[in-house]
């Protein structure tokens, strides 16, 4: 396929994605499916992030959405404290407490490898969700933060469920395109190249240290986007935001997607978000095997398809071709 | 604090620690010989808990239980072995993925059995009363819990110096292939560790049920979170790690708790942290050779 | 495929072959959508010879989680209320559509919007966690969605408050449980005009613990009462040894606490294995320390505790009889406060239904039906608050005795017709 018509497409794909909403309005007056692509799309902004961790540097990080928690409290705190609900000033605010969150934890853990690197990232990001869930005068702690203000740009009030997902989707697109941009760069292969053998880089004259830990904050960082982008959706803060749960959730979906792909962590937001809302929906309520459904995925995919969704997409994509 | 609550504390952070340990050790075990970091551990203990609860709910005998559902857990874990992770040999990484996909299963499996309620174990008779101590008078359970953990620790010590399977199992650790060329059937032997690190994590569900409940949850909290914080803050793969990890983890927690109330769901992962910081393979941890 | 569409459909439609492909790909959406939706699935009862258009009820409660015991125990309230009534309210038969939360607010939050977005429900209720009741209160109040509380308890979701934080009333939201005030205050009040003035304290150490807590001391202060200190473990806690040993080493005897669930049973196990009882300390607490799902667990551990709450299996009221009775009938189990709460929700909904006559058109009308309702409830005396919508109820003094073999809460004494304050 030639580079401009792969371009094209991308482009007309990313157009399609950002007014969903408009065209899918004829059967989509329910606003149920805008709702539904918006917080997967969220997932997948969280999970794009954690994919540079995880699947391009090597780092397996349980203790993520510390930094996603982070944004989204950060983002309501902001706009309430500072009496402001323009979104420069509540992404940015989100942005920079993510960032410096990430460079103090990242710090902290960028010398650790494996099995240690994914406790203490864990433990850190455990102590991240006690604070948010004990200090009340300041999250609203147990009972979460409530009265999350609107998404403003000047008199452009993003609240509305179509706008509020245009929002999300261009927020996607651009992450998507970063990501995408920083896997082709130099900097994107020195990451690569530590996952790989870092001894090795350290011998070619890589500050292996500090490509983690830029990683690590890049990252981070996007991850507070995206929590800030969740607590605008639901206009709600939960101290579970910055959990273990949510933490995990993530890892599965890059996992399940296919790990150091692009397409991964889309694949696997749009799976772990049809079974969570949509096959409980379809099953008697007696029956709560939601999660044995996402643990069998989980082993199956392992099992037999250990790129993920992208990876057996590749596979089923090249026998097509072959014929 | 006074010196007497001082005294009971360091038992409660002692008792703590022992059931602890036997949580602990069959994470231990299968790290050190399989070098998988086992995340259904959780859910093999949950799942022992609650095969204890029907036992006793049968029988009317705790140690009917305590013999079941290790006897139960070892079989799971004779199928899950060559099931799941055998075919991913040496795929350390999808190892422990598959392992988080069958505790989601077996969550969902024991919600359907069992239901969703919150049940609870009462210790057996004959362990279920008071001494009278310095400070008062403490439950006889607690301390027959200390005297198990270190029983055990004796116990799974001489197996693994002085035994045949014991030097296998130490071979193994060091070097599995070379083993394999020896003649030793790798395979009935990963699968039996496998099963007996599941054993220890049903072992571990009964004797920690009058303590710790048995509710849905478990699996996670304290399950998989406390094995994991004693195993890695010990040093990952050893026994004496996993004995380390328990002595600090135990009594730290419990007057940490006690002493830090208002971050006292943070002082477990703050000890971790700590112990990472500082040693950053664990107290009695070494670096192992890439295999 | 493309050839058939093209030349048949296109030339029987006389479309385009680009439109009659969108109308597909349209069409199968839409269809695989709608299979998603199980108000589509679900048979609607308004075809049949019934009176009244079907009326949808989305009940969002846990089913996986912690809390999974009492979004069980609440289905069974509703399901036992319906089959006593034939399926209807009023003349309208009823169509519940069931969601779980799984104790994860995001999840509750995400349910929620489907009720309004997608099911169209025309009542909501459930909800068991107050961090879920908060964090939906905005969109089902901007929604103008009638939701009974059949749980949540934090005090603020019938209130006036400064900004709307933690949360605030609505005029949409009504409450068929309790405020964690009415559970807390009043006891405190009682029990220092009785003459107990010093307690000590014992609480899980979030929202609903420590609401608890201080609405109990602002009631003790009423009588010049005092507290001596506090433990607070982590809400999930495994271990209570480590808390009660510390109340064990401190002289105060009557201690106030409020755990529930899985925490109120390790720590009455907890409290006895320490020898507590015999030492003269004395257990105090809100009612849900002692309630069903507690006390089928410990049993006689839990006799002399001295809670309060707004009904107990044994309260002595025709009506409460006759509920009992007739729950034993159906299931082989008592019912617990949770039933109540959601059996009394649906009674309410019920009579405000047949005071519109089923018409649920107006809001405003539908909202002061509800104002208006007044009935007998196995608790006594049922009716909202006008000003917050929390209900105005007795609250009893219950003392845990085992008696028959059964060990329950036996009614003490009444304080009658509390009300939430409201600010």
């Amino acid at each position: 396929m030639r580079p401009l018509v792969r371009w094209a497409l991308v482009a007309a794909a990313a157009v399609a994605l950002v007014t969903f909403p408009y065209w899918s309005a004829p059967w989509e007056s329910t606003r149920f499916a805008t709702t539904l692509l918006r917080d997967a799309l969220v997932l997948a902004i969280f999970a794009l992030s954690l994919d540079l961790l995880v699947g391009r540097a090597g780092m397996p990080s349980l203790g993520h959405a510390a930094f996603f928690g982070a944004g989204a409290y950060a983002a309501g705190i902001a706009g309430q404290r500072l009496a402001t609900d323009q979104l420069p000033i509540t992404l940015g605010a989100a942005a920079l407490v993510a960032a410096l969150l990430a460079l103090v934890i990242g710090v902290l853990v960028v010398r650790s490898e494996g099995i240690f690197f994914l406790m203490l990232t864990l433990a850190l990001a455990q102590i991240v969700f006690a604070i948010a869930f004990q200090w009340t005068a300041v999250t609203g702690g147990s009972n979460g933060l409530s009265g999350v203000g609107r998404p403003m740009l000047a008199t452009l009030d993003f609240s509305s469920p179509d706008l509020m997902y245009v929002l999300v989707a261009i927020t996607f697109v651009a992450a998507a395109f970063l990501v995408w941009g920083l896997a082709r760069s130099p900097y994107g292969r020195a990451l690569i190249g530590v996952r790989e053998n870092e001894r090795r880089m350290r011998a070619l004259g890589y500050d292996t240290a500090r490509l983690r830990l830029s990683a690590f904050v890049l990252a981070g960082t996007i991850a507070g986007i995206a929590g800030a982008l969740s607590a605008y959706s639901t206009r709600f803060v939960s101290a579970q935001d910055a959990g273990l749960g949510n933490s995990v959730r993530a890892f599965v979906t890059v996992l399940v997607g296919g790990a150091g792909t692009l397409g991964g962590p889309i694949a696997g937001s749009a799976l772990v978000s049809v079974i969570e809302r949509v096959v409980p929906s379809l099953l008697p309520v007696e029956l709560r095997i939601s999660e044995a459904i996402l643990g069998l995925v989980f082993i199956a995919f392992v099992l037999f398809a250990r790129q993920g969704m992208v990876g057996l997409g590749r596979q089923t994509w090249l026998r097509v071709r072959s014929r | 604090m006074s010196l007497e609550l001082v005294f009971q504390q360091a038992l409660n952070g002692l008792s703590f620690g022992a059931l602890l340990f036997i949580l602990a050790s069959g994470l231990s075990l299968v790290f050190g010989m399989m070098d998988v970091v086992n995340l259904a551990h959780g859910a093999f203990y949950m799942l022992g808990a609650y095969v204890a609860l029907s036992v006793v709910q049968l029988t009317g005998s705790f140690w009917l239980a305590m013999l079941a559902a290790p006897l139960a857990l070892a079989l799971l874990g004779l199928v899950l072995e060559p099931l799941l992770l055998r075919r991913l040999r040496g795929r350390h990484l999808d190892q422990v993925l598959v392992t988080i996909g069958a505790s989601l299963v077996i969550v969902d499996v024991i919600g359907l059995l069992w239901g969703r309620d919150v049940r609870s174990l009462s210790a057996p008779p004959g362990l279920d009363g008071s001494v009278t101590l310095i400070g008062g008078v403490y439950p006889v359970y607690r301390l027959f819990v200390i005297a198990f953990g270190v029983a055990l620790a004796v116990a799974m010590s001489v197996v693994y110096r002085r035994t045949k399977i014991g030097m296998l199992i130490r071979a193994g650790v060091g070097d599995a292939e070379m083993l394999g060329a020896l003649g030793v059937n790798t395979n009935r032997l990963f699968a039996s560790t496998f099963a007996t690190g599941a054993a220890l994590a049903g072992l571990a569900g009964v004797i920690a049920a009058p303590v710790f409940g048995v509710q849905p949850g478990m699996d996670t909290d304290p399950g998989l979170l406390y094995s994991l914080v004693v195993v890695v803050v010990g040093g990952l793969g050893t026994l004496s790690g996993a004995v380390a990890g328990s002595l600090l983890v135990g009594p730290a927690d419990t007057f940490g708790k006690v002493l830090f109330q208002d971050v006292a769901l943070a002082v477990i992962f703050a000890i971790v942290a700590l112990v990472l910081l500082l040693k950053p393979t664990g107290l009695l941890g070494r670096i192992r050779v890439a295999r | 495929m493309g050839g058939f569409v093209k030349n048949d459909l296109a030339a029987k439609r006389g479309y385009t072959y680009r439109l009659t492909r969108r109308q597909f790909l349209v069409a199968t959406s839409a269809a695989t959508l709608a299979a998603c939706a199980p108000g589509a699935v679900t048979p609607s009862a308004s075809s049949s010879a019934a009176p009244g258009k079907a009326i949808k009820i989305g009940l969002l409660l846990p089913f996986s989680g912690v809390y999974a015991e009492l979004g069980t125990s609440m289905r069974r309230a509703t399901e036992f209320y319906l089959k006593q009534h034939d399926n209807k309210l009023a003349n309208r038969p009823v169509t519940p559509v069931y969601a779980d939360d799984a104790n994860v607010t995001a999840t509750g939050i995400a349910a929620t919007q489907k009720f309004i977005d997608q099911d169209q429900v025309d009542v909501m209720m459930g909800v068991v966690p107050t961090p879920l009741a908060y964090g939906i209160r905005n969109a089902v109040h901007a929604a103008k969605l009638i939701f009974i509380d059949t749980n949540a308890g934090g005090n603020a979701l019938t209130r006036d408050t400064t900004n709307c934080t933690p949360s605030c009333k609505s005029p949409y939201i009504f409450r068929a449980s309790f405020s964690s005030y009415q559970i807390s205050y009043p006891i405190g009040d009682y029990l220092s005009a009785k003459g107990t003035k010093e307690f000590f304290l014992a609480y899980a150490n979030y929202g609903f613990g420590t609401e608890s807590a201080a609405d109990f001391t602002t009631g003790l202060k009423k009588n010049g009462g005092t507290t001596t200190g506090n433990v607070a473990p982590p809400l999930g806690n495994a271990d209570f040894a480590p808390f009660v040993t510390q109340i064990k080493n401190q002289p105060t005897k009557n201690v106030y606490s409020f755990f529930s669930g899985a925490d109120a049973i390790g720590f009455i196990k907890s409290w006895n294995s320490l020898g507590l009882p015999a030492a003269g300390y004395k257990m105090y607490g809100a009612g849900f320390l002692t309630e069903q799902d507690v006390l089928k667990e410990v049993k006689e551990l839990a006799n002399g505790a001295i809670t309060s709450l707004f009904w107990a299996v044994e309260l002595d009221n025709a009506e409460n009889k006759k509920f009992v009775a007739d729950f034993q009938k159906q299931y082989p189990l008592l019912p617990d406060v949770f039933t109540v709460q959601q059996y009394d929700g649906m009674r309410a909904l019920d009579e405000a239904l047949k005071a519109l006559g089923g018409d649920t058109s107006d809001k405003d009308k539908f909202v002061k039906a509800l104002e208006d309702v007044s009935f007998k409830s196995p608790r006594g005396d049922f009716a909202f608050d006008k000003a917050t919508h929390n209900p105005i109820q007795d609250i009893y003094i219950r003392e845990v005795k085992t008696q028959n073999g059964q060990t329950v809460n036996t009614i003490s004494d009444k304080i009658a017709k509390v009300t939430d304050p409201g600010k």
